[in-house]
């Protein structure tokens, strides 16, 4: 009786198991095709894209830098800056446009708020998981993350523990190739007016650190021959501890500080956030410093 | 320690091995190590009301000793109510103190006296309510000479805390479950595997059907004051098979892990939404609570015999203290009257047990009409859930009276970043299902169970919710 129950069980394990692996196939594969769901997959899919300046950094380049004004300059540009990112997926995007071949004549980092932080986003971080197999830089880049095991040898977990994110319902809408608007206007995302915004934020308690991710963008730059210009950007008025900026520039001299350049809150959409005027009058700062011809 | 928690996953088969392994040799020691593994899991909630769940062990297992050794009938009421008062005085402490506290400062300040209420820092040590109405029948039986006492102290703490229904029921009964704890438990493999089963299809229910719809009904629920219609009609909808999901698919774990250890369990739902009348519904949801009511509250009062005012009186008596039972909140109290009021009419007409037999549909008249009959008892409880869902009877009234006053049917795009149609294909196929296996305890077993385990192990790991992680519902009771 017992015997029988136990063959049973294992029969039950061995079926959890192939389910997990097939389905791992699947969606893998699903995302393996996949080209226009968000800006992760456009450049894994993707293969040596050339391009005069490549934008990264969280929500506050990807609303923040026009790309198609720099288009308009005659640049090929486009903003990679991924909303939530921090620089743990900002230095994964540039190294794995690095392997896939791109050819890369500026970087512009936002290097400010995210300075602070060392820890992946794990809403970003986990769309560069259904490629953790088929790509060294991302298996190498999660190898010291915790649940890297398990996210590397247990069929499916990670579709299971970031279901949100590359889930069935992502799943479903990549192999329908639903596009999204997140590769829309160059990757520029534009924010409009939002009455009902936060518009304060208090800065005192963040520290900028010796980012470890920073630096890997560095050498990553420095390495493949990338003028990389990093670059603060605007707040609201009403923001406690803007010294954060001064700290930071303490920490890295060489990041410009445009903290102060567009100023006063019909700019903005929320306090960390420009509107699309905003963003507008920012860029054309940004393009006229460092891409006068 | 959740049942679809991985600390759960490792702990289930431990115990399974042990128990048949190592503590195989006697009921004594199978209920020794069903007893020490019942305490942990109880202990992983808060080890501090280990304390509290071995002393209303203790004072009913001796009460009702006292009871059955009474010489005179005082020293049997004395011992009786001394049991029942320390019962329910904990229940009144940790679950209702605070709220009649509350609400009695509220009444007093409204009168335009100030007062502000002496409140406790309590929490609610997690399944009293359960535990504690096991104490009461068993010492209820006890004084009513329906059973002998427990002297057996292992057996009977077996009985109260034996971890499958601890938290979260079904509440047992002393007559069904002592005496299968009496004896030495030999392993049955056709059970154990239909114990597999059902715990597969609890699975499912909890993580795909419950925790899915719940990203959907909180999403509307939680702000439904820029809902229009539709999307609060669904709202109601989802809650209603959130909870379904969530309840019943912790009653099929529950009954289904213990059938591994060889114990039956009071079978807990029998799928309530294809009742034809809110009696029906009745017989059908949270079985294990509706009678015990009806066994220790309804028939002592007189029950249906009488006039037809002792009856009404009693129908909203159990329907009040039902909804009091899932919490000390008004809205709870508010939905244990509508239930009565849906009650109503078929109690006056006689009419409350006409629909025993499970539900049949033909291509006729009759079953247009039954199929009718089912849709508006279902309506009806959507409508009821909305007060046990709501935040306040306020919030409930204004919520129901969007659904009909703003008739706006256009498809919104929630805060769970979902459109509020996309589950209903999902909550369709799920009918489909309970439908076609309505006269069997889970929908696995039978023809083609491997192809149907397979699909239920796709649909919990592919289909299933996990990133917003919630409790049971029933688990804060």
């Amino acid at each position: 009786m017992m015997k029988r129950f136990l063959f049973f069980i294992i029969k039950i394990l061995l079926l959890i198991f192939i389910v997990l692996v097939l389905l791992d196939v699947a969606y893998t594969q699903v995302y393996l095709q996949s080209t226009h769901r968000g800006k992760i997959d456009y450049v894994y899919n993707s293969k040596a894209r050339n391009y005069d300046v490549v934008i990264l950094g969280s929500s506050r380049a990807n609303n923040h830098f026009v790309a198609p004004l720099f288009e308009e300059k005659g640049l090929k540009t486009f903003n990679y800056g991924m909303s939530g990112g921090h620089l743990f997926e900002a230095s994964l995007l540039v190294k794995l446009m690095v392997e896939r071949h791109y050819k890369i004549k500026n970087v512009i980092l936002e290097a400010d708020l995210n300075l602070a932080n060392e820890q992946q986003s794990e809403s970003v971080a986990s769309k560069f998981l259904p490629y953790i197999h088929s790509s060294k830089v991302i298996k190498a880049h999660f190898a010291q993350q915790p649940h890297f095991w398990a996210n590397y040898y247990i069929p499916f977990y990670r579709y299971i523990v970031f279901e949100p994110q590359i889930g069935f319902r992502e799943m479903y809408e990549a192999a329908a190739g639903k596009p999204t608007k997140l590769l829309d206007h160059l990757g520029y995302y534009p924010l409009g007016k939002n009455p009902n915004a936060n518009m304060k934020n208090d800065l005192t308690n963040l520290k900028p650190l010796n980012n470890r991710y920073y630096e890997e963008i560095k050498e990553v730059c420095k390495v493949n021959k990338i003028n990389l210009v990093a670059v603060m950007t605007p707040m609201c008025t009403n923001t406690k501890g803007l010294d954060y900026f001064e700290k930071v520039h303490q920490v890295y001299p060489e990041i410009y500080n445009y903290e102060n350049v567009v100023v006063g809150d019909q700019y903005f959409s929320s306090c960390g956030h420009m509107n699309d005027i905003g963003a507008r009058l920012f860029t054309n700062i940004i393009i006229s410093e460092f891409f006068k011809k | 320690m959740f049942f679809n928690s991985l600390s759960f996953a490792v702990f289930l088969p431990i115990v399974f091995v042990l128990y048949w392994f190592v503590f195989n040799k006697t009921k004594s020691t199978q209920n020794a190590l069903l007893i020490v593994a019942s305490y942990y899991f109880y202990s992983c909630w808060d080890w501090r009301f280990l304390f509290l769940l071995v002393f209303s062990t203790f004072l009913d297992y001796y009460t009702g000793i006292q009871i059955e050794k009474a010489k005179t009938e005082t020293t049997r009421k004395l011992w009786f109510w001394l049991s029942i008062s320390v019962n329910l005085g904990f229940l009144g402490i940790f679950k209702y103190y605070n709220f009649f506290a509350a609400s009695f400062s509220e009444l007093v300040n409204g009168l335009g006296l100030q007062t502000s209420p002496l409140l406790l820092k309590v929490i609610l040590p997690v399944g009293i309510s359960f535990y504690t109405f096991h104490g009461l029948s068993y010492v209820i039986d006890i004084y009513l000479k329906r059973i002998k006492a427990e002297y057996n102290f292992v057996d009977y703490s077996l009985f109260v805390s034996y971890f499958p229904l601890l938290v979260a029921g079904p509440i047992e009964r002393a007559t069904h479950l002592l005496p299968q704890v009496k004896v030495k438990r030999t392993f049955d493999f056709e059970k154990a595997k239909e114990g597999v089963y059902q715990i597969i299809w609890g699975l499912v229910k909890k993580v795909v059907i419950a925790d899915t719809c719940a990203t959907y009904a909180n999403a509307i629920f939680d702000h439904y004051q820029s809902m229009n219609s539709l999307s609060l009609l669904l709202g109601a909808f989802y809650f209603a098979f959130q909870i379904y999901g969530d309840f019943s698919g912790y009653s099929d774990m529950a009954l289904g892990m213990s059938k591994l250890f060889g114990l039956d369990l009071l079978r807990n739902f029998n799928y309530p939404y294809f009742s034809r009348d809110v009696a029906e519904f009745w017989r059908r949801w949270h079985i294990s609570l509706s009678s015990w009511f009806r066994d220790y509250v309804y028939i002592p009062l007189g029950g249906s015999r009488g006039s037809k005012f002792t009856q009404v009186r009693n129908l909203f008596v159990i329907f009040l203290l039902s909804g009091f039972w899932h919490g000390a909140n008004w809205t709870f109290i508010a939905w244990g009257f509508i239930n009565a009021l849906y009650f109503l009419p078929l109690l006056l007409r006689d009419t409350n047990r006409s629909n025993i037999e499970t539900v049949k549909l033909q291509w006729d008249l009759t079953s247009v009409k039954v199929f009718f009959s089912m849709l508006s008892t279902f309506a009806l409880t959507c409508l009821a859930w909305v007060f046990f869902r709501a935040k306040s009877i306020g919030d409930a009234f204004d919520y129901i009276g969007r659904i009909f006053g703003d008739r706006n049917f256009k498809v919104q795009y929630l805060e769970n970043e979902r459109y509020s149609y996309e589950i209903l294909l999902l909550i369709f196929i799920f009918i489909l299902v309970e439908w076609n296996t309505r006269t069997k305890i889970e929908p696995i077993s039978g023809r083609y169970s491997w192809l149907k385990v397979t699909l239920c192990i796709a649909a919990i790991v592919a289909l299933g919710t996990y990133s917003d992680y919630k409790e049971f519902i029933y688990f804060q009771f």
